[in-house]
């Protein structure tokens, strides 16, 4: 057994438990201490991975994989674990309750992420995702005081149920026509003989079962009630890295497995799955008046770029899903650490209150107006090249019409995010204090401009990343 | 690597960005300070470029190629030939007077220098590149600055808010912009060459022409997307009102040098990557120019606001520039250049003009304004130039470029060359209109406190834009043999027809002659 490739997770479980022992014994810390020891998880998880990033291998026969796929992935989820540390410490230190239970939610649900990176087996996919969604549940209904929050735990718990309930049903079909759920397996068999409907409908199901935490249409129901309860770092949480996740097995399954196999059933389901939910998520955004809500449909849209890559169903799309997986983290987390910044400000969410933004914190207001253009694909930010290599990918797939539904939304995003930078810039401040800025945020925040800038104009070492990431597919 | 020529003159603006956001907003007098001298670098290299391109070698010069992302063929690539270094000129001249017209801007300096720079790097990163992804890139970069500019600095164009202004055009813009991509990531499949150099594109599609039916679907996207920003009737509604909310230095870009990448675009990727495509569609261009002569000059001519009145002349005047390609003659593309350097000149001595004055009497509408040339002696006249300049009066380079046009058109589309040649009469009509409604008569005594441009430094963009289109006015061989260095191989590969090429001349006044007489 090759356990030591699963070092990063075990030391963030083993952190994650520090919490929970320190929880148990009463020891009450402050907010900044606690953040601090699982940052120092997260630091040492990174620390590990960066020793063995070079191994190939697999752990647990086949169950667990440990390529340059799930390195990549692993990396993206650690550091989108990192920025919701940082962004957390204001929320935790409002919330006297629990705190340090908070930050082992977040440990645990990263380590749901990180073991999805590797998963080689459907069981362990369906674990993995239970870790991480029990996680969110939680997290999602932390503020007890606050109906909305509860609402849109329930809503989630009972949605996330469901999906995986879907799962485990498509689950048990493919094992009953394969006799396994390893996806080594299930290669080799796909490879002899020819699917059979049954074993379609199971995928189909598993399929389902991922929508939901892609978020993607018909399966997007929870997504703005959750996104506009949840505590704000939970939803940028939400936003970049159980959607990722999604990816992560997604991109495992589609493109590898089923992708030159069954490419005829599989191109145009995806294809109109993609161009469904970009047009729901972008269109259902422009009547929204409240931030969290409208980047909620906005995350619909962004899956349905996503989804537009895997439809090509190409190592090129996958390259430009690992790359767009990253922008997209980057540029959420920027976007929601504003959001944060303002609600611990002016107690609001509302669009209503970013209006005047420019004049009482011109900071937070480039920081938004620099995030919302990269998300909607303004070059020479991130967003751009990634978009533009989806699209690309797409087209070179001979998913034309898909490349124009993918242009259109573009155009469609563009218009709903230009409403809240109007908002920031054109309208007049309500009331002329100051906005103050935290240091954690300012930190996030110029992280988060550095890269989407740097990455937008220089875009060949992410380039390099996505494409490594995908080597051994 | 060492950097050209051609990266300076299109990174100093950038560099001043940079520099301006290190300097703090309240020093005012150094971020203008900075800004001006950005852009001087920019337009020093640009007649620097001018005088010491080669016009006997012709072609591409000045190259320069970094490989940006070999895994997709996409390189940091640049290039100048005969039709990009007059625009890159125009531009030059355009981005420096307006940051020197910017001056009269007190609010929020600093951002707006940055938004501003950035435009002005977006449109030199368009004109220079060689490479689809990076002319796209720049395409949207210097679209999305506008949105802020306008809607910050700009002004009511009533009856449309500056904030209902400002998205129109940026979404009209964006939208046209896409849907050229879509173009652009087709030509890129179908030639298979995984490159979007243009040059490699050419070379190949030369020996391997997509086929008919592809050019010209490919094609109608460039049209499209392009004709968006050209603006080609009937896409241009975006146009005037966006040139009549933003603050005048914005316009004077805007109109003045924007609108010219559209139909930069068409000649630089529609012309030589699709010619099957252009034979197809232009002579449908051919006639819908006819709407921008006709009707953008008819609905100027009803216009009370003077940028409502410059606005809409632009969309008329872009008319002309899409006939001239439009024609496929070497003497219609080299009109049409010229004409969007001699407009582009004239626009933005227009709208600087405007500026100087609406800033001061917080109205536009001409009826209000009165005998200005009592008031306003420098600017009135100033005023006169620009709209004899307009109306095309020999002596201003507009009337050698509308005449090469009409030339080449005659050839052509006779019909089309008839009606287009009474937007001539028409915009004098409205022109003349405005200069004497505006200049002329007894002064409107509510402007006795009006000042003029009284010192040399606020005189010096206006007489820099003058001076210019008087110099090619009498002039134009210098940018005609230029223009034709480029026009004439292009033409003979989308026609097919060796003979315009073989007939490479450096007088162009010659060829005019003898074409003018096989044509009599």
């Amino acid at each position: 057994m090759n356990w030591h490739l699963l070092t990063p997770e075990c030391l963030l479980v083993a952190c994650a438990l520090l919490l929970l022992a320190m929880e148990c014994f009463r020891t009450t810390r402050g907010a900044a201490w606690l953040s601090a020891l699982a940052l120092g998880g997260v630091g040492l998880a990174s620390w590990a991975l960066w020793h063995q990033r070079h191994l190939v291998g697999t752990a647990s026969h086949g169950m667990y994989l440990f390529d340059p796929l799930a390195v990549a992935l692993k990396f993206l989820f650690l550091a989108t674990t990192a920025v919701v540390i940082l962004l957390t410490h204001a929320f935790v230190s409002r919330e006297p309750r629990l705190r340090g239970a908070f930050y082992l939610l977040i440990l645990l649900a990263s380590v749901g992420m990180q073991i999805l990176a590797s998963a080689g087996d459907l069981l362990l996919v369906f674990i993995a995702l239970e870790l991480m969604t029990f996680s969110f549940y939680v997290m999602t209904a932390y503020v007890r005081t606050d109906a909305r929050s509860i609402e849109a735990g329930l809503k989630y718990l009972i949605l996330g149920a469901v999906a995986s309930g879907f799962l485990l049903f498509g689950t048990s079909f493919i094992y009953g026509v394969t006799g396994s759920t390893r996806f080594a397996h299930l290669h080799a068999h796909l490879q002899q003989q020819a699917a059979s409907p049954l074993l379609l409908f199971g995928g189909l199901c598993v399929l389902a079962g991922l929508g939901f935490k892609l978020s993607a249409v018909p399966f997007h129901w929870w997504v703005p009630d959750v996104y506009h309860g949840a505590p704000t770092p939970v939803t940028a949480f939400l936003a970049a890295g159980s959607k990722a996740a999604g990816f992560a097995v997604l991109m495992r399954l589609m493109h590898p497995l089923f992708g030159p196999l069954l490419d005829e059933e599989w191109v145009p389901l995806v294809a109109l799955a993609a161009a469904l939910t970009m047009c729901y998520g972008n269109l259902a955004a422009i009547p929204q008046t409240n931030i969290k809500r409208l980047l909620g449909y906005s995350s619909i849209g962004h899956a349905g770029y996503l989804l537009m890559g895997m439809a090509a169903m190409s190592s090129e799309g996958v390259s430009a899903v690992v790359f767009y997986l990253v922008a997209y983290a980057a540029m959420t987390l920027l976007a929601f650490a504003v959001v944060i910044g303002v609600s611990n400000a002016v107690g609001s969410e509302e669009l209503a209150a970013y209006e005047g933004l420019s004049t009482t914190s011109p900071f937070l207001a480039a920081t938004l107006f620099l995030a919302l253009l990269a998300l909607a694909g303004v070059p020479p930010l991130v967003g751009f090249f990634g978009k533009l290599w989806l699209l690309l990918a797409a087209v070179e797939r001979g998913l034309i019409w898909l490349a124009v539904v993918g242009v259109v939304n573009v155009v469609i995003s563009l218009y709903y995010y230009l409403l809240v930078v109007k908002r920031m810039y054109l309208m007049p401040a309500k009331q002329s204090t100051p906005v103050a800025v935290s240091l954690p945020l300012k930190i996030t925040a110029y992280a988060g401009i550095a890269a989407i800038l740097l990455l937008g104009i220089f875009q060949q070492p992410l380039v390099t990343f996505a494409l490594n990431a995908t080597r051994l597919l | 690597m060492s950097v050209g020529v051609l990266s300076v003159t299109l990174l100093a603006p950038l560099c001043g960005v940079v520099a301006i956001l290190c300097t703090p907003s309240r020093a005012t007098n150094w971020i203008r300070r900075i800004a001006s001298t950005a852009t001087l670098v920019s337009l020093l290299c640009a007649v620097w470029l001018c005088t010491h391109y080669d016009r006997i070698i012709g072609g591409f010069q000045y190259l320069e190629r970094v490989a940006w992302l070999p895994h997709l063929g996409i390189s940091y690539s640049l290039g100048i030939d005969g039709i990009n270094l007059v625009l890159v000129l125009l531009h030059a001249l355009c981005a420096y007077t307006g940051v020197l017209i910017s001056y009269a801007i007190t609010e929020r300096v600093k951002e707006y220098y940055c938004f501003y720079l950035l435009l002005i790097t977006g449109v030199f990163g368009v004109f220079l590149s060689l490479d689809l992804f990076f002319f796209y890139f720049f395409y949207e970069m210097a679209v999305i600055p506008m949105f802020p500019l306008i809607g910050i600095w700009g002004s009511h164009a009533t009856p449309f808010s500056k904030e209902y202004a400002t998205m129109k055009l940026t979404l009209y813009l964006t939208a046209g912009a896409v849907v050229a991509l879509i173009g652009l990531l087709a030509l890129y499949h179908f030639t298979g060459l995984r490159t979007f150099h243009l040059s490699t594109l050419h070379e190949y599609l030369i020996h391997h022409p997509l086929p008919v039916a592809t050019q010209r679907w490919v094609f109608a996207c460039l049209l499209v997307g392009f004709g968006v920003i050209a603006p080609m009737w009937p896409l241009h509604s975006w146009s005037p009102i966006g040139h009549a909310a933003a603050p005048s230095a914005v316009s004077m870009l805007h109109a003045g040098v924007l609108m010219k990448l559209g139909s930069y675009a068409i000649i630089r990727l529609g012309l030589t990557l699709l010619p099957e495509g252009a034979k197809f569609w232009l002579p449908m261009v051919a006639t819908l120019c006819l709407f921008n002569i006709l009707y953008g000059g008819w609905v100027a001519m009803a216009q009370k606001d003077a940028k409502f009145i410059i606005g809409y002349s632009s969309s008329s005047h872009m008319g002309y520039v899409l006939l001239g390609i439009a024609t496929l003659t070497p003497l219609g593309l080299d009109g049409a250049v010229l004409l969007m350097f001699a407009h582009g000149l004239m626009t933005a001595l227009g709208f600087a003009l405007v500026g100087h004055i609406y800033d001061q009497t917080h109205t536009r509408l001409i009826h209000e304004w009165g005998g200005l040339g009592q008031q306003v002696p420098f600017v009135a006249t100033a005023f006169v130039f620009m709209t004899m300049a307009s109306s095309g009066l020999p002596g201003f380079a507009n009337f050698v470029a509308e005449v090469l046009i009409f030339l080449g058109a005659w050839q052509q589309y006779k019909l089309q060359a008839m009606l287009a040649v009474f937007g001539v009469v028409i915009t004098a009509v409205y022109m003349l209109r405005m200069v004497r409604t505006a200049c002329f008569g007894p002064l409107n005594l509510t402007w006795t406190h009006l000042v003029d441009a009284r010192t040399w430094f606020q005189r010096w963009p206006y007489l820099l834009l003058i001076s210019t289109l008087l110099l090619f006015g009498f002039w134009p061989g210098f940018l005609v043999s230029t223009i034709d260095r480029a026009a004439r191989p292009l033409i003979a590969h989308v026609t097919g027809d060796d003979s315009s090429s073989r007939m490479v001349t450096f007088e162009p006044q010659d060829s005019e002659r003898s074409t003018l007489n096989s044509d009599l």
